[in-house]
């Protein structure tokens, strides 16, 4: 089993985490373009019994 | 926007018709009106445009994200993964956005897994909504089945982060699926798409499946790295599919509004001018027997 794997990371985050080095440890005038993809804008929201389950816990 | 203008009108039109129930009236309600369906294929234009554009990148990009997808894809064909038999569990992720006006794109990822949810034993299924759209279709009817909606999607052009947000959220939900589907759109030409679907495995049923010696050097670790790497890029592959298609089919569905409001545009003139023309003539008539009369 490897480090990462220990320390509670899935390879996603993993490499994630290596593909975020690299784009910082480009030469400039390549950074600034990998940066742009470097951001994400997706909001989660897990949904239980038909409805956000924030909601429901608030409602409690 | 485009339902406010109509009820503008019709107010004109009724208190004009208690001042005077004259033509007078109905040419400014026409006048009006004739603004707003112009003011409208203005709007339908301007999407169109943006809409051009946006899809030519979606495009580009989609090209770039292919090998993703279909690399995955191919690994599950040729070690041959079957769903288990004994885990009925399945997950259904819904690509769609979080924008309208842009045809059938998400009432058709809606219905496949609707007609899915009407199925028997849709008491295993558990969907997963990508972008708002496929959520206000599917939480009236199944909302016991969605597991989590994620929206913020379509505003901007779908990066792996994304991708890979969506597929941490699946893996660290306890939720422990033996199988699954991705539904999206493919794109495949301007002027068409059509639903397809990537499949989706727990990580026992690729160990269980009988070619996987076709490949080499394979643990469980190495597995299980790659089950949650092809699920973010098959992810991603599908979000862009999603997206191009999306684009594509707003771009067609802007041009047929303008075509409408341009069709629209000219029997409104028409009336226009028809109506202008009666009023001149009546009241050409009123002035002359008026003078014929005093004579």
């Amino acid at each position: 089993m490897s480090a990462w794997r220990q320390a509670g990371l899935n390879y996603i985050n993993y490499s994630n985490i290596a593909a975020k080095m690299l784009r910082r440890s480009l030469k400039p005038e390549l950074r600034a373009e990998a940066l742009k993809r470097d951001d994400s804008n997706v909001r989660i929201t897990p949904w239980a019994n038909g409805r956000p389950a924030h909601l429901q816990t608030a409602a409690k | 926007m485009l339902g406010r203008a109509a009820p503008g009108v019709c107010q004109v039109l009724a208190v004009a018709n208690q001042q005077q129930n004259r033509n007078m009236a109905t040419l400014k309600a026409i006048s009006i009106r004739l603004k707003s369906v112009k003011n409208i294929q203005k709007i339908t234009q301007s999407m169109k445009m943006v809409s051009a554009a946006k899809y030519t990148r979606a495009e580009r990009e989609l090209k770039a994200a292919r090998p993703y997808g279909e690399g995955a894809v191919q690994f599950y064909e040729r070690a041959e993964v079957a769903p288990p038999a004994d885990e009925p569990k399945e997950l259904y992720i819904a690509m769609t956005s979080d924008r309208g006006l842009c045809g059938a794109v998400h009432t058709g990822v809606s219905k496949v897994i609707r007609t899915r949810l009407a199925e028997p034993g849709a008491e295993n299924i558990k969907v997963i909504c990508v972008g708002d759209k496929s959520r206000a279709i599917l939480q009236r009817l199944y909302g016991k089945h969605i597991l989590s909606v994620c929206n913020e999607i379509g505003r901007l052009p779908p990066t792996f982060n994304d991708a890979c947000k969506i597929a941490g959220a699946i893996l660290t939900s306890d939720y422990e699926f033996g199988s699954g589907k991705i539904i999206y759109n493919k794109f495949r030409s301007v002027v068409s798409y059509q639903q397809s679907d990537l499949p989706l495995f727990s990580q026992k049923a690729v160990e269980s499946s009988p070619k996987l010696a076709t490949y080499d050097s394979l643990d469980a670790d190495v597995i299980q790295s790659y089950m949650e790497f092809s699920l973010a890029s098959m992810l991603f592959y599908a979000l862009k599919e999603g997206a191009c298609s999306e684009q594509s089919s707003r771009m067609t569905a802007m041009d047929n509004a303008s075509k409408n409001a341009g069709e629209m545009i000219d029997k409104l003139t028409l009336t226009f001018n028809r109506t202008r023309q009666a009023v001149i003539t009546r009241e050409l008539i009123e002035i002359i027997s008026g003078a014929a009369a005093l004579e």
